[in-house]
C-alpha cells in the first residue's frame, strides 16, 4: 500500500502507511471469508458425521473382536445383515415367521395390490427415470413392511425391533399429531386463559426424556403409583403392565406422546395464529360454519407447516431410545425394544458388527421414509 | 346461524358468542389436558418430599394432609452425596453451555455463508473425497495401518489430486445442495455414528472428557442451528452489510456487529432450543462418558441400578433439580421458541 | 483525491453490463453518473467501492491501484439509497461506527461524532434509533456517517430518491453546499437529470454500459455528443423531427430547413430545444405544424405541435391561446439546430 496524501485532513483516523501482521491477517481472512465462514461447520460434519458414517458402514460389514487395548477386524461383507434378516437374529429384528394366517394373507394381498396400483398410476401419469428409481425404494420399503406386518402382527406372531420401532413411529406420531393439532385448534379459539394453556401445554417438551420415563413408570405402578387404588378396585392389583407386550408398548407410547404432543401443539398453534384474519372473516361473512372454515381456509393455510412438523417428528421418532430403556429396558422380552436400543444392547454385549448393522438398517429405513415423505408429501404441500 | 351480517362483520367472535355447549366441551378438554400434563410433574414433585414409608405403603397425594413432607431425600442428595450430584450438574452445565455456544456460532456462520456467498463444490472432487475416505478406512481397518499415518497420507493425496484435477470437472453442486446436506444430518440417528465416534475419541484418549461430549453435541445440533438461522440471515438487507464493509469492517466484523444483533430473535430461540436438547441428551453421553464427565441424564438413569430397587424419592429430587431451570426458561421464553420453530417449519 | 477508471468492464456471466469505462475524477470534483436503470451506473459505483469485482480494467484512487483491494481498505464512504442505517444502533453509534472500527478512543470519537452531527443538524437526535427518525433525518445520519471519517472519496447511490419532492430539493442544495465546504471528491449516481445538472461539476452520461458523454452540465445541455444525450437531457426532452439531409437542407414532408452546412444524410434527425422555438403565424414560421395541445405550466405555456408524424414541444408565453388543430408556424434560429445521423445517433456538426 502506498502512502496516501493525508496532509489536508488533520486529525482524521487515517490508515497507517504500512500494514502490520495483524492487518495483513485480517485482510487475508476477509479475502477468504467465504471459506472461513463455512469450513468450520463442514469440517465438523465431515469428522463427526460423515467419517463415522463410513466407518460404521465398514463396521457393519465386519466381525470385530475387542481385545485388551486393541481390536481385531475381519471383513465379512453382508453376513451381519444376513444374520439380522434371515439368520439367528431374525426373531430379534424382524420377528417370528410361523405361517401366515388368513388375515395375514388378506393384508399382504391388499398391500401388494395398493403398491401395484400406485406403480401403474405413477408410470401412466408422470414418468422420469430419477423419480421412478427414487420411488422404487419407497415401494420396496412399503411392500416389505406390509408383508412383514402381515406375516407377524396380522398372523398372531410376535414381531421384532423393526416392528416395534415402526409402531412407535407410525402409530405414535399419528396420535401425537392429531392430538397436538386438536389442542392447538382449541387454543386458537377465542377463549380466556390462552396464555396459561399455551405455557402449561408447552412444558413437557422441555423435560428430559429420562425424567419422563421415570415419572411414567411411577404413574403406571399398580401397587405404589397414584392410580393403584383404581387398579385394586378393578381387581387388577396384581397385574403388571410391564409384563404384557401390548400394555408395555402402549405405556411407552403414552410417555412419548406426553413429551412430544407439545412440540406439534406449539408449532401448529403458531401456524394457526398466523393465518390471516381477513380470510377467516371473509368466510364468516359468506356464512361458512366453523368446520367449513377450518377445512377450506385454515387447513389449507397451515398444511405446509403441518407436513414439515410431522416430518421433523418422524425423524426424531425413529431415534426413540430413552423411554424404552428407562421404563422397561426393552422388556418384556424384546417387546418394547426399539432399533436404537437393539443396537445399544448389541454394543453392550461387545458385538460391534451386529450393533453397526442394526444401526445401519435403522438409518436406511429412516432415510427412505423421510426422503419419501419429504418428496412425496412435504414438497408438494409447500409448492401448492 | 342467528348472528346478523352486521354482527358477523363488526364483532369478531369471542367466547361470549360461542354456544354454551361448545364452551363447556372446549374448556373441559383443555382442563383435562392440563391435568394430564401437570399431574406427572406434580407427582414427581411431591414424591421428592416423601419418605420410603410414604411411597411404599401405597399412594398418598396431598402433603401435610396425607403425609408429612420430609426433606430427607433432598438432604441425602445435597448433603451426603453432594459431590456426585454437583459434579454431574456442573458437567451438564458446562457441556450444555459450551456446546450450545459452539454450535450456534459455527452453525450461524455456515448459515450466513450459505445465505451470502455462492459455492460451487465440484461433484467430482466430492466423489474423490469419499473414495479416498473409504480407502483410508480399509487401510486402517483391514490392513492395520496406523490411523494417523493413513489419514495424513489420505488427506495429502486428496488435496494433491483435487488441486491437479479439480478444474477438469464441470458438474458442480449449489448452495441449496450444501444446505440440504447439512440439514439432512439431523436424520442421522445418533446410534449410527456413536460407536465410531467412541473409537475415535478412544484413539485420541479423550473418552470421558468434557471436550468429547461438547464436540459431539455441537455437531449433532448444527443442523438445527443452520436450518433455523438461514432464513433470518437471508432477510437482512445486503445494503447494511455493504455499508459496514465500506465503513471499514471485515466480513467477520460485519457478521458480529451487524448480522448477529439483527437476528436476535432467531438466535434466542435457536440457542434455547439447542441448549435444552444438549441438557437433556442421553444416548451420546451414555457412550462417551463413564464417570468424570457424567451428565445429569446419565446420573438419573444410573439410579435405576440400586440394590433396594428404585429409590423413587431420590430419583424425584434429581429429576426436579434437572427440570426446574428448563421449565423456568421455557415459561419465560416460550413465545420466542414457538416463533423460531414456526419460522423453521414454514420454509421447510 | 482523484479517482481514475481505466477501461473498466464488468460482465455477469455472458452479459456485459459495462463496456470499457474510462473516467478521471479530479480532486474535489463532484461527478454525477447519470443514466436510466440498467445503464451500468450503479455497477460502476459499486466497482469503485469494491462491492463488485472488476472483470477487466483498472481502478485507482489517489494514484493507488485498488482494483484488487478490499472495500474497507479503499478509503471510500458510501451513502446508499436505502441509507443502510444499522437499525440496532442509535444515531450516535451509527455515525461513530466507522471510527469504532478504526479503534479510535472514546473521547475523540465522541467529539468527532458531535462535530459531524452538528454540521448536519442532528445534535438533538443522537440518542434516537433510526426507526424513530423521518426520511430526511435518516438521510442526514447516512451523510454524517460517511463524513465522519473524512474519506478520500464519497460515493452516493441515489441518496435522494427516497425523499419526497420538496425535501429532495432542499437536501440537494444542502448536499451541494456541504460538498463544496468539505472539498471531498464525490461520485454520485442518479437517474434524475435535474439532480445531475444542479449538483455536478461534470456529468457522465451512461447508456447500455457505455459512456455517452462526460462534460459539464452546461456543455452536456448545449452541446450534446449524440442523439441519446440530446434526448435524455432537458425538460421537456429535445424535440426531434425525422427526415433527410440533402446538401445541408433538411427535408421532412413539405418542410425544408436550411441548416447552414452541406452534408447529405439519408436518415437524419433534426433537434430543437423547446425554449429555442417560437410559435408564429403559419406563413412566418420556418416549418408548418398543427397545434396538438397546449398546457399552461405557470410561467409559460407548453405547446405541443404536430409536424408530419413528429410531435414538437414549444415553450410559449403564458398568455398564449389557440384552438386544437389550428395551423401554426414554428420559428427558430438556424444556429440553434442540432443535427444527428439517425442510424448511428452521431451528431452531424456543421463545420
Amino acid at each position: 500500500m502506498t502512502v496516501t496524501d493525508n496532509t489536508e485532513r488533520p486529525g482524521s483516523p487515517r490508515a497507517v502507511p504500512s500494514k502490520g501482521a495483524r492487518e495483513r491477517f485480517a485482510d487475508w481472512l476477509d479475502l477468504h471469508a467465504a471459506h472461513v465462514f463455512i469450513w468450520p461447520a463442514v469440517i465438523m460434519i465431515l469428522v463427526f458425521s460423515i467419517f463415522p458414517l463410513v466407518a460404521s458402514a465398514i463396521m457393519a460389514m465386519s466381525r470385530i473382536r475387542l481385545r485388551a487395548g486393541s481390536y481385531q477386524v475381519r471383513f465379512v461383507w453382508f453376513q451381519n445383515f444376513e444374520k439380522q434378516m434371515f439368520g439367528s437374529e431374525q426373531f430379534h429384528f424382524l420377528g417370528t415367521f410361523a405361517g401366515m394366517s388368513a388375515l395375514g394373507w388378506v393384508v399382504a394381498i391388499v398391500v401388494t395390490a395398493l403398491i401395484v396400483w400406485w406403480i401403474q398410476r405413477y408410470v401412466r401419469t408422470s414418468f422420469t427415470v430419477l423419480g421412478f428409481t427414487g420411488r422404487l425404494f419407497t415401494w420396496s420399503l412399503v411392500l416389505g413392511i406390509g408383508w412383514l406386518a402381515a406375516a407377524t402382527f396380522f398372523s398372531g406372531h410376535h414381531f421384532g425391533t423393526l416392528g416395534t420401532t415402526l409402531f412407535y413411529v407410525i402409530i405414535g406420531c399419528s396420535i401425537q399429531f392429531l392430538i397436538g393439532l386438536g389442542l392447538a385448534f382449541l387454543c386458537s379459539m377465542p377463549i380466556r386463559g390462552r396464555t396459561f394453556f399455551r405455557v402449561v401445554f408447552f412444558i413437557p417438551l422441555m423435560i428430559t426424556p429420562i425424567g419422563v420415563g421415570y415419572a411414567f413408570r411411577m404413574m403406571a405402578d399398580t401397587t405404589k403409583g397414584p392410580f393403584s387404588p383404581a387398579w385394586q378396585w378393578a381387581g387388577l392389583g396384581d397385574f403388571s403392565w410391564a409384563s404384557s407386550a401390548w400394555t408395555a408398548r402402549s405405556f411407552i407410547m403414552i410417555g412419548d406422546s406426553w413429551q412430544w404432543i407439545p412440540f406439534i401443539f406449539v408449532v401448529m398453534l403458531a401456524a394457526l395464529e398466523s393465518v390471516p384474519r381477513d380470510y377467516v372473516e371473509a368466510a364468516q361473512v359468506d356464512g361458512a360454519s366453523s368446520w367449513e372454515i377450518f377445512k377450506d381456509i385454515t387447513w389449507s393455510q397451515v398444511v405446509p407447516v403441518a407436513a414439515t412438523v410431522l416430518l421433523i417428528r418422524v425423524i426424531e421418532g425413529f431415534k426413540i431410545v430413552d423411554l424404552p430403556n428407562i421404563m422397561t429396558a426393552g422388556g418384556p422380552g424384546i417387546a418394547t425394544e426399539s432399533m436404537t436400543l437393539h443396537s445399544l444392547f448389541a454394543w453392550r454385549s461387545l458385538d460391534l458388527g451386529q450393533s453397526a448393522a442394526v444401526a445401519y438398517l435403522l438409518l436406511f429405513i429412516t432415510v427412505v421414509t423421510c426422503v419419501s415423505f419429504f418428496n412425496l408429501v412435504v414438497l408438494k404441500r409447500i409448492r401448492a | 346461524m342467528s348472528r346478523t351480517l352486521k354482527q358477523k362483520l363488526f364483532e369478531p367472535p369471542s367466547i361470549r358468542q360461542m354456544a354454551p355447549g361448545t364452551k363447556i366441551i372446549v374448556y373441559s378438554i383443555l382442563l383435562l389436558w392440563t391435568l394430564f400434563v401437570l399431574f406427572p410433574i406434580y407427582w414427581v414433585f411431591i414424591t421428592s418430599f416423601k419418605t420410603a414409608v410414604d411411597v411404599n405403603a401405597g399412594p398418598v397425594f396431598l402433603p401435610f394432609i396425607d403425609f408429612q413432607p420430609s426433606l430427607h431425600a433432598w438432604k441425602e442428595l445435597f448433603v451426603f452425596d453432594y459431590k456426585d450430584t454437583l459434579k454431574a450438574y456442573s458437567n451438564s452445565l458446562i457441556i450444555a453451555l459450551s456446546s450450545t455456544i459452539a454450535s450456534v456460532l459455527i452453525g450461524s456462520m455456515a448459515a450466513y455463508a450459505l445465505a451470502r456467498f455462492e459455492y460451487k463444490p465440484k461433484f467430482g472432487v466430492i466423489l474423490m473425497f469419499v473414495i479416498m475416505m473409504i480407502i483410508v478406512f480399509f487401510a486402517v481397518g483391514r490392513y492395520g495401518v496406523d490411523w494417523r499415518l493413513s489419514c495424513a497420507v489420505g488427506v495429502a493425496i486428496f488435496v494433491f489430486l483435487a488441486r491437479a484435477l479439480g478444474h477438469h470437472f464441470t458438474k458442480h453442486l449449489s448452495n441449496g445442495d450444501i444446505l440440504f446436506w447439512m440439514i439432512s444430518q439431523r436424520i442421522l440417528a445418533p446410534i449410527v455414528v456413536v460407536v465410531p465416534i467412541y473409537l475415535m475419541f478412544q484413539q485420541v484418549r479423550l473418552l470421558d472428557t468434557h471436550l468429547a461430549i461438547i464436540l459431539t453435541y455441537t455437531v449433532v445440533n448444527l443442523p438445527i442451528v443452520i436450518w433455523l438461522m438461514y432464513d433470518f440471515f437471508r432477510s437482512i438487507p445486503y445494503d447494511l452489510e455493504e455499508s459496514a464493509q465500506l465503513d471499514g469492517a471485515t466480513r467477520l466484523g460485519v457478521f458480529w456487529d451487524i448480522v448477529l444483533p439483527l437476528s436476535r430473535t432467531g438466535l434466542a430461540a435457536t440457542t434455547l432450543l439447542v441448549m435444552i436438547l444438549a441438557w437433556n441428551e442421553y444416548l451420546l453421553a451414555l457412550f462417551l462418558s463413564t464417570s468424570k464427565a457424567q451428565t445429569m441424564p446419565i446420573l438419573v438413569a444410573a439410579m435405576n441400578a440400586g440394590e433396594r430397587g428404585i429409590l423413587w424419592w431420590s430419583m424425584s429430587v434429581v429429576i426436579i433439580v434437572m427440570i426446574i431451570p428448563v421449565i423456568v426458561l421455557a415459561i419465560v421464553l416460550q413465545r420466542y421458541i414457538s416463533k423460531g420453530l414456526l419460522l423453521g417449519a414454514v420454509k421447510g | 483525491m482523484t479517482v481514475v477508471l481505466d477501461a473498466v468492464s464488468k460482465s455477469f456471466g455472458a452479459v456485459k453490463v459495462l463496456h470499457d469505462l474510462s473516467l478521471e475524477v479530479q480532486d474535489g470534483e463532484f461527478l454525477v453518473l447519470l443514466g436510466a436503470s440498467g445503464s451500468g451506473k450503479s455497477t460502476a459505483l459499486r466497482m469503485i467501492a469494491g462491492l463488485e469485482t472488476v472483470s477487466q480494467g483498472q481502478i485507482s484512487i489517489s494514484g493507488r491501484d485498488v482494483t484488487e483491494e478490499l472495500p474497507k481498505n479503499r478509503d471510500v464512504a458510501m451513502v446508499f439509497q436505502s441509507y443502510a442505517l444499522y437499525p440496532h444502533k442509535t444515531v450516535a453509534e451509527n455515525i461513530g461506527y466507522p471510527l469504532k472500527i478504526r479503534r479510535l478512543n472514546r473521547i475523540d470519537m465522541e467529539a468527532q461524532v458531535r462535530d459531524v452531527a452538528s454540521q448536519v443538524q442532528l445534535d438533538e437526535l443522537l440518542e434516537r434509533y433510526p426507526r424513530e427518525l423521518s426520511g430526511g433525518q435518516r438521510q442526514r445520519v447516512a451523510l454524517a456517517r460517511a463524513m465522519v471519517r473524512r474519506p478520500a472519496v464519497f460515493l452516493m447511490d441515489e441518496p435522494l430518491s427516497n425523499l419526497d419532492a420538496k425535501l429532495r430539493g432542499h437536501m440537494r442544495a444542502e448536499l451541494k453546499h456541504m460538498q463544496h465546504e468539505l472539498g471531498i471528491t464525490t461520485i454520485y449516481v442518479t437517474h434524475d437529470q435535474v439532480e445531475a445538472m444542479t449538483l455536478a461539476h461534470r456529468v457522465a452520461l451512461l447508456e447500455g454500459g457505455k459512456l455517452q458523454q462526460l462534460a459539464t452540465p452546461r456543455t452536456i445541455y448545449e452541446d450534446p455528443a449524440n442523439l441519446f444525450v440530446a434526448q435524455f437531457i432537458g425538460s421537456p426532452p429535445m424535440n426531434v423531427a425525422h427526415g433527410t439531409l440533402d446538401a445541408g437542407t433538411f427535408i421532412s414532408g413539405e418542410n425544408r430547413v436550411a441548416t447552414g452546412g452541406n452534408d447529405t444524410v439519408k436518415n437524419a434527425v433534426i433537434g430543437l430545444r423547446a425554449e429555442d422555438c417560437r410559435v408564429v403565424a403559419p406563413e412566418d414560421g420556418d416549418i408548418k405544424a398543427r397545434l396538438f395541445a397546449n398546457e399552461l405550466i405557470g410561467d409559460h405555456t407548453l405547446v405541443t405541435a404536430k409536424v408530419g408524424e413528429d410531435m414538437l414541444s414549444i415553450k410559449a408565453h403564458k398568455d398564449f391561446e389557440a384552438s386544437f388543430d389550428q395551423p401554426i408556424g414554428i420559428a427558430f434560429d438556424s444556429e440553434k439546430i442540432y443535427l444527428f445521423d439517425k442510424d448511428t445517433g452521431a451528431r452531424i456538426r456543421n463545420v
